[in-house]
């Protein structure tokens, strides 16, 4: 006789437990298949090879994290599943196992048999994983494309192989723990009605009385099976931590991501230039979501230039808070080597960096007029501040290797180096740019005057200043243009980016109302015997649900409090530095997290309905 | 005039397992009155057992009616036959079925505490029927660590922890050695004693000899 046919049998002949697994690992394969081929479209392949494209480089560090530290988590807990799934299935079937050792089976042959019977589940979760997380990623992406924005639809075949093998082999490297250990077992352990992996008969005496009858019956159900329940306790955990990483830590990615753009791109700032120009700045701002060729533009033309009686007359009109007047110029920058001490003897210099070059976009400003408020990681430029400069988060990654400890050199090579003091997360010309003080760069230009004027406004008198402000530039060949509307655009991008990442607390919802059902279902086969004496005794059906959701119950709140507390330790530890939370965030995420833990009580209801199913004889005579 | 405890009339129940319809009680006619102590034997199989889960509204009956304290127990649903048993029947078992994850005395107040008794009526009712069968040292331990006798002296306390007016035990000395069964005897003649109604499945010579009637089941039949 074949060893394929029986594990085939076998799997057959137990449908439910065979489709909750397959279900199980398949959802944590289309979890995480998705998540790296969707990321590295959005920003994961640009961050990790930093070499800038859309998003800039601070962005895709947020975004670069978020997928790098879910994907670990998924690739983590798809194992934990399989195990805890194999060890709740290899429970079911150990008088099984005892009846195959009496009559002579060797535990080698057992151990062949369960362990095929894992290859076949693990291949149908692999292939079903594949076919949803593939769907999921054409759907996201078709959703994406439909509202404007232009994602590649490639598929990376290598990728999804990496992951799929990666997979299947900690499944079968954890699911083939609890299967040995169950082919160990003695053939008269085994077959004892009682005895299951990690039944106990040491329930502990002490059990806090006044929680109430159901309470301690659930409770001493729970102990009985202690490692089970320890098993199904670290499965939802894992799940749970996951869930909150992906909610929490969504969530709050999505608000300190928009919070660095509005930052960067300023509420309520009005764009005033020569129509050529502000064309060239929203297309230059437009590249975080939307590449375009853009041709070569002489910044310096003269007839770019604005007047200073025009910056005055501005200045003047009440409902303008703030006159930022900027000269812009796109030109070669170089880096020049720092100095810094050596990291591990901290005694002796070492020459960083190197002489590399890009093009990027050059602001002059006036330090204490600046209208943006950007992230700095270092400090903004101060009004006394000549030879310094603020360079944007792409430059800083793609060309210095530690941009803060380093200077920059404008325009030549021959031109005097400048001190990086910080470096800012913005999303113009993808944070290729460098903001320097106005007086430095006229020195350096040989050239004065303006060419883009940012007014901040006053939101409530909104559509009179702007009619001033067109009143006053009119018949001086000048756009007025609201940033508004594309700072509005960029949100939406990052909304929506987010807003489909957020698919992944479904998944794994999913997951972990699966692992609990089918933690229930086997728990309660186990103690549907009991249930039976207690309903003879008088125990309405209404004690036995009630009893079976305690134990729920007390799995989904004692995983919650752990599962839940280290994704939030995660998330604000590891996933996002300096993050934005705003109250209704808070709420929203709490509010998610109470949801998700409400559904899981209320899948727990099913098994609790199953096991009133049964009529009284019946469920006394189950064993 | 003696009420009427258990009335049954054209009593079956019959079981289908894979197109298999096993009858395992056939037509029972069956009357019992307050105070009797009636046992029932015969052969394994013959339907003690099924009998005993029809009076004791565990089971379904297939036709037939069966009336128990006035409750024509055919007509109810689960959750009032339940509170029905809680308050009427109490049930030893042959395998004993104590709940293993509560201790002696816990099993015992079980029954108790379904029926809403106070906290301290609870307490002091399961330690008296706890020391009734002999058994209050051993109030704090688990089923696991009680012996067979043990077991089925705790069952008898359960059964009696809401003093119920009908005691069915089947075959309560069946899996005990005779020292035990003797014990079990003895439990069973104090109740006797106090004037309850008792139905017992049994092929145990002394529980016969105690019953006030014995009626012989052969095939799902009641013989004469």
């Amino acid at each position: 006789m074949s060893e394929i046919p029986f594990p085939i049998k076998d799997l057959t002949r137990r449908k439910t437990q065979t489709t909750l697994t397959i279900l199980g690992l398949a959802i944590s394969t289309a979890a995480t298949l998705f998540l790296i081929i969707f990321g590295s479209n959005l920003g994961f392949e640009i961050s990790f090879l930093a070499k800038g494209g859309r998003l800039t480089s601070g962005f895709s560090n947020i975004f670069f994290q978020f997928i790098l530290i879910v994907s670990i988590l998924n690739i983590l807990t798809g194992p934990i599943i399989t195990s805890f799934l194999i060890h709740l299935t290899m429970s079911g079937r150990m008088r099984d196992i005892g009846v195959m050792k009496a009559c002579g089976c060797l535990s080698g042959s057992i151990f062949a048999y369960f362990v095929t019977e894992l290859s076949l589940l693990v291949f149908f979760s692999a292939l079903t994983g594949i076919i949803f997380g593939v769907a999921a990623y054409y759907i996201s992406t078709i959703f994406l494309n439909a509202a404007g924005f232009s994602i590649s639809q490639t598929l990376n075949l290598g990728t999804i192989m990496v992951i799929c093998i990666v997979l299947i082999i900690f499944s079968h490297i954890f699911g083939a723990l609890p299967i040995r250990k169950a082919a160990k077992a003695k053939p008269t352990e085994a077959m004892s009605p009682i005895y299951k992996l990690g039944t106990t008969a040491a329930l502990g005496k002490k059990i806090p009385s006044k929680l109430g009858l159901t309470f301690k019956v659930a409770f001493r159900n729970l102990l009985r099976r202690k490692s089970v329940t320890s098993q199904a306790i670290i499965c939802l955990t894992a799940v749970l931590t996951l869930t909150t990483v992906t909610i929490a830590g969504g969530m709050i990615a999505n608000q300190t991501t928009t919070s660095y753009v509005e930052r960067a791109i300023g509420r309520n700032i009005v764009l005033v230039g020569h129509p050529t120009l502000t064309d060239r700045y929203v297309n230059l701002l437009s590249r975080f979501f939307e590449d375009k060729e853009m041709q070569q533009l002489d910044y310096l033309d003269h007839e770019f230039l604005i007047s200073e009686s025009l910056v005055s007359k501005l200045d003047d009109i009440q409902g303008v808070r703030e006159v930022d007047p900027r000269l812009v110029l796109e030109d070669s920058v170089r880096e020049v080597p720092g100095i810094v001490l050596d990291s591990v003897e901290q005694t002796t210099a070492v020459i960083i960096g190197d002489s590399r070059s890009d093009e990027a976009l050059i602001l002059g400003i006036e330090p204490e007029k600046v209208v943006n408020d950007w992230l700095i990681f270092g400090r903004k430029l101060g009004e006394n501040d000549q030879e310094s400069t603020v360079i944007g988060d792409s430059l800083a990654v793609n060309m210095f290797s530690a941009a803060q400890n380093q200077s920059i050199k404008v325009f030549e090579e021959s031109s005097l180096p400048y001190d990086i003091v910080g470096v800012c997360v913005d999303p113009l010309n993808n944070g290729k740019v460098v903001y320097m003080p106005l007086e430095t760069l006229y020195r350096d230009l040989g050239q004065h005057g303006y060419n883009l004027l940012f007014l901040q406004i006053d939101a409530s008198e909104k559509s009179q200043v702007l009619a001033q402000i067109e009143n006053e530039v009119s018949g001086e060949n000048l756009n007025v243009v609201e940033l508004d509307t594309i700072l509005d655009k960029h949100v939406s991008f990052l909304n929506k980016i987010w807003s489909l990442v957020m698919f992944l607390p479904f998944f794994s919802l999913a997951t972990a109302a699966i692992s609990l059902l089918s933690y229930l279902m086997l728990s309660i086969s186990g103690q549907q015997h009991e249930f039976g004496i207690m309903r003879a005794l008088g125990a309405k059906p209404r004690s036995i649900m009630k009893i079976v959701f305690s134990q729920a119950l007390i799995i989904i709140l004692v995983s919650g409090a752990i599962g839940i507390s280290a994704g939030l330790f995660i998330t604000f530890r590891f996933l996002i530095p300096d993050p934005v939370i705003s109250q209704s965030t808070l709420i929203s995420v709490s509010a998610w997290l109470l949801v998700i833990l409400g559904l899981l009580c209320v899948s727990s209801l099913y098994p609790a309905l199953k096991a009133v199913k049964k009529t009284v004889v019946e469920a006394i005579c189950a064993i | 005039m003696k009420e009427k405890v258990v009335v049954a009339s054209g009593l079956c129940r019959q079981f289908e397992i894979d197109d298999v319809i096993v009858e395992a009680v056939k037509n029972i006619d069956l009357t019992v009155e307050e105070n009797e102590f009636i046992s029932i034997y015969g052969a394994s199989g013959a339907g003690k057992t099924t009998l005993l889960n029809l009076i004791g509204a565990l089971d379904k009956l297939t036709s037939g009616k069966i009336v128990v304290f006035n409750h024509d127990l055919g007509t109810y649903d689960e959750n009032f036959l339940a509170t029905f048993r809680a308050a009427y029947i109490g049930f030893v078992f042959q395998s004993y079925n104590l709940i293993s994850t509560l201790t002696a005395i816990e099993n015992i107040a079980f029954v108790i505490e379904l029926a809403g008794w106070p906290k301290e009526r609870i307490k002091e009712r399961s330690e008296t029927l706890l020391k009734m069968v002999g058994l209050d040292h051993r109030a704090n331990h688990f089923p696991a660590q009680l012996s067979g006798g043990e077991h089925q002296r705790v069952a008898f306390a359960r059964a009696l922890a809401n003093d119920p007016p009908l005691l069915l035990a089947d075959e309560p000395t069946g899996n005990l050695d005779t020292e035990t069964g003797l014990e079990i005897v003895n439990i069973l003649k104090k109740i006797k004693e106090e004037g309850k109604t008792v139905i017992v499945a049994t092929h145990d010579e002394k529980l016969l000899k105690l019953a006030s009637r014995s009626l012989f089941l052969k095939d799902g039949r009641l013989m004469e």
